[in-house]
């Protein structure tokens, strides 16, 4: 035990202390930031646009303003129930500061002219308008036939659709308004009619006690489970798509400094090989816990502002990945995961001399790697469907799967059937993977010897190595 | 009871596919000794050396350390310097002997207390703290021997530790083996170069084709070679005529014209030795312009031995390099 731990202390430090893990640390970080702060760049750095429109009765013009209008009311009332701040000064979630800004980036400016030949000088920028931001080229004209009443969209730019879809929008508004009046129809009918439609009460069927303490009503306690539950699964994913590089790259570096021998007349193998690990667990375990460090301060601080609809969202999320229905299950699917997965790398790079090497069996790795990324887009569908089922018993897809069908509570033999698959499949791959790593470490044996050995596995095939 | 030796191998073989690295193996390494591990490359030294440390299997016989199957607890006591070696780049000399003495057991402030001391005595000190990348081979080298000898260990292993090394270093190797062996330590060092086995060793094992050729003293080796001496005499003297009545034989070897002596040389019988020869020489009144014992070298006990020159170094490196 204690050379095991002199390992992991040993690989931990030298990972940690290299530059690649501190830029590793602060990437999560520094992306969330780039994905708040870029999204709201991105609007306010894209152009304000002039539009006109040439009706001869304004009818679509003061419509498609007051569409603008009222998108951008609607954008920020959602914002303000989200963070509960009162007044939206400052940028708050990307997404809506990006669609905030965008709404206002288009301005409606008196035509020019009244035709399009009229007013593509205008269009093609050889002639510039004056508006509220200065001196432009004009971006789109829509132009209403007086006879036909049909509408056209012309623009220089056709990847800029923001300012069509309102147009859409408003049209379809525009005229089944005009319809329902041509008919003595008042159009505030059809919200009325909305209105009237029956609410869908939405309910779980719980034991008579639960019921009787909770209610039958879903909340997001219910719900919160499965979140949890993804997020783990990606998380897992995460930890070994990461973790494999680093235990590859790192028994690359051993294999190319000659070290093996010496290490092994003072340490086992398999106490090799777990202090490697661990170490790299660890490393992975604690980065994760700096940014859930980072990002529980930010909330911790952010809390205090949040209405207590949204607090009590975020106690009821943190509480179910604290239920120990979860939590067990969880943690043996994160072990013996990484444990399956870790091996298989630990073993390939043992066989590489190069990281150039390494990189020729890294492409397979991450086709394996992808397979049950295509396993948790079923289980986010449905986590009971008979796919998801049927994967969940792929040893490779199990620790995956099992995680995200947890919250849907399969048997518990299911569970348990499951958990001893991967205890089998990880003895069976760490037996493998300690002697193909023996193989590479001891024997300098590199990846066509590993295929010759493993090929004499199969019955015809004769194994071409002796150890 | 006496405790064992530190290393026996039993009846060892070794195959790689159908080529025997080390064929049917045994030999006993006695406490106390300086004792050389020989034969050209590719003889099968650093497989039978990693079968004695467990680190490979051998596919019959057996390895013993101290008395015991290579166990952790044994390979405690034993230190070794492999012949593929080398270093982590970014630990420092200091952390790595200090890595090393504590995975062999020593705690931790005694470990870093006796890399310091390592580094001191060996001129490593205003190194101690440099990454190893930063070393020059030969400094790298000496941090790897140290590392071996840090625990203090009761056996030392070293495979081929003079490759690599300068003239100055390789005598500074010498001298820290001694001295390792002044302090109790059996050191068993495998080699291709005879002449360090010479000055070192108080006995040999040869091998050659994965097979022990010999086991025993120096002088032991040495007895296996026919003695031989140089003598020059007058061209006009015959000297095969002259001590035709001896015991010794007599060969016409060369001619030196510069100085006008003829060169014989003499096979000296088992009992009879230079000295012997030369007196003999002198009460035959031969006109003598020159005498020279003949040395006895480890290469011509090897050559001797096998029947084999330079031929199994280069056969066998070729083998060694395809099968790797």
């Amino acid at each position: 035990m204690r050379n095991t731990y002199l390992v992991f202390l040993r690989d931990y430090l030298g990972y940690v202390q290299a530059w690649g893990f501190w830029l590793g640390l602060l990437s999560m970080p520094l992306l969330i930031l780039f994905g708040a702060f870029v999204g709201g760049l991105a609007a306010s750095s894209s152009p304000v646009r002039y539009y006109t429109i040439v009706e001869d009765t304004p009818l679509y013009g003061p419509a498609l303003q007051a569409e603008f209008k009222q998108s951008s009311e609607e954008m920020r009332e959602a914002l303000q129930t989200m963070t509960g701040i009162e007044a939206l000064e400052g940028g708050t979630t990307a997404a809506a500061e990006t669609a905030l800004a965008s709404l206002a980036r288009f301005i409606q400016i008196p035509a020019p002219a009244n035709t399009l030949e009229e007013l593509r000088p205008w269009l093609l920028g050889d002639r510039l308008i004056s508006g509220p931001d200065g001196e432009k080229s004009l971006f789109a004209a829509i132009i209403v036939d007086p006879e036909t009443g049909d509408l056209q969209y012309w623009s220089v730019d056709a990847t800029v659709s923001g300012l069509l879809d309102s147009l859409n929008r408003t049209v379809e508004d525009t005229t089944r308004a005009q319809f329902l009046r041509a008919r003595n129809i008042d159009p505030g009918i059809l919200e009325q009619a909305d209105q009237t439609a029956p609410d869908i009460m939405e309910r779980l069927v719980r034991s008579d006690k639960e019921a009787a303490n909770i209610g039958a009503e879903i909340t997001l306690a219910d719900r919160a489970p499965r979140y949890i539950a993804i997020g783990l699964s990606y998380m897992l994913w995460f930890i070994i798509f990461s973790a494999g590089q680093y235990l590859l790259m790192g028994t690359i570096e051993e294999r190319g400094n000659k070290i093996f021998d010496s290490l092994l007349t003072a340490i086992r193998l398999p106490q090799l090989l777990a202090g490697k690990l661990m170490a790299v667990l660890a490393v992975t375990v604690t980065m994760f816990s700096a940014w859930f460090l980072v990002g529980g301060a930010f909330l911790a601080l952010g809390v205090s502002q949040m209405p207590d609809e949204t607090r009590q969202s975020i106690q009821q999320i943190v509480s179910a990945g604290l239920d120990i229905s979860i939590v067990v299950p969880t943690l043996i699917s994160f072990i013996l995961g990484y444990l399956i997965y870790g091996v298989i790398f630990l073993a390939l790079g043992s066989l590489c001399d190069t990281i150039q090497e390494a990189q020729t069996l890294l492409s397979p790795m991450l086709i394996l790697l992808m397979l049950p990324m295509v396993g948790i887009i079923f289980a986010l569908e449905d986590p009971n469907s008979s796919i998801v089922a049927g994967a969940s018993w792929i040893p490779l897809f199990t620790p995956f799967l099992l995680i995200l069908r947890i919250p849907a509570e399969p048997p518990v033999w299911e569970i348990f059937a499951q958990i001893t698959l991967m205890l089998v499949t990880a003895a069976t791959i760490l037996w493998l993977a300690t002697k193909v790593y023996r193989a590479g470490a001891v024997h300098g044996a590199g990846v066509n010897d590993a295929v010759k050995w493993l090929k004499g596995f199969f019955p015809g095939k004769k194994s071409a190595a002796k150890n | 009871m006496p405790e064992t030796g530190p290393l026996s191998l039993i009846n060892v073989s070794k195959y790689f596919g159908n080529f025997a690295a080390v064929s049917e193996l045994s030999f006993d390494i006695s406490a106390g000794q300086i004792i050389g591990f020989l034969g050209p490359n590719g003889a099968g030294k650093s497989t039978s050396l990693r079968i004695a440390l467990g680190i490979m299997t051998p596919d019959s016989g057996q390895a013993e350390l101290f008395g015991t199957a290579p166990s952790q607890k044994a390979l405690k006591r034993v230190g070794f310097l492999p012949e593929e070696r080398g270093l982590y780049k970014k630990m420092t000399p200091r952390t790595t002997i200090a890595y090393f003495a504590r995975l062999k057991g020593l705690p931790r402030r005694i470990a870093y207390q006796r890399a310091d001391e390592l580094l001191e005595t060996s001129g490593l000190g205003p190194f101690a703290t440099t990454k190893n990348s930063k070393l020059s081979k030969g400094m790298s080298q000496k941090v790897q021997i140290l590392s071996t000898l840090a625990h203090k260990p009761d056996f030392l292993i070293l495979d081929e530790p003079f490759s690599g090394l300068d003239p100055v270093n390789q005598q500074v190797l010498e001298d820290m083996i001694r001295a390792e062996n002044a302090r109790g330590v059996t050191i068993l060092f495998s080699t291709h170069v005879m002449e360090h086995a010479e000055r070192l060793c108080d006995s040999i094992i040869m091998m050659a084709g994965g097979r022990k050729v010999f086991d025993g003293s120096l002088e032991a080796a040495y007895d296996t070679l026919e003695k031989r001496a140089r003598i020059g005499v007058n061209p006009v003297c015959d000297l095969a005529e002259v001590l035709k009545e001896t015991a010794f034989q007599i060969q016409k070897e060369s001619f030196d014209a510069d100085n006008d002596i003829q060169w014989w040389q003499a096979k000296l019988p088992g009992t009879q030795n230079a000295q012997d020869l030369l007196r003999t020489a002198i009460d035959k009144q031969v006109p003598i312009a020159g005498f020279m014992p003949g040395e006895d070298r480890l290469r011509d006990v090897f050559v001797n031995l096998t029947g084999q020159s330079n031929l199994p170094i280069e056969a066998a490196a070729n083998l060694e390099s395809a099968l790797s």
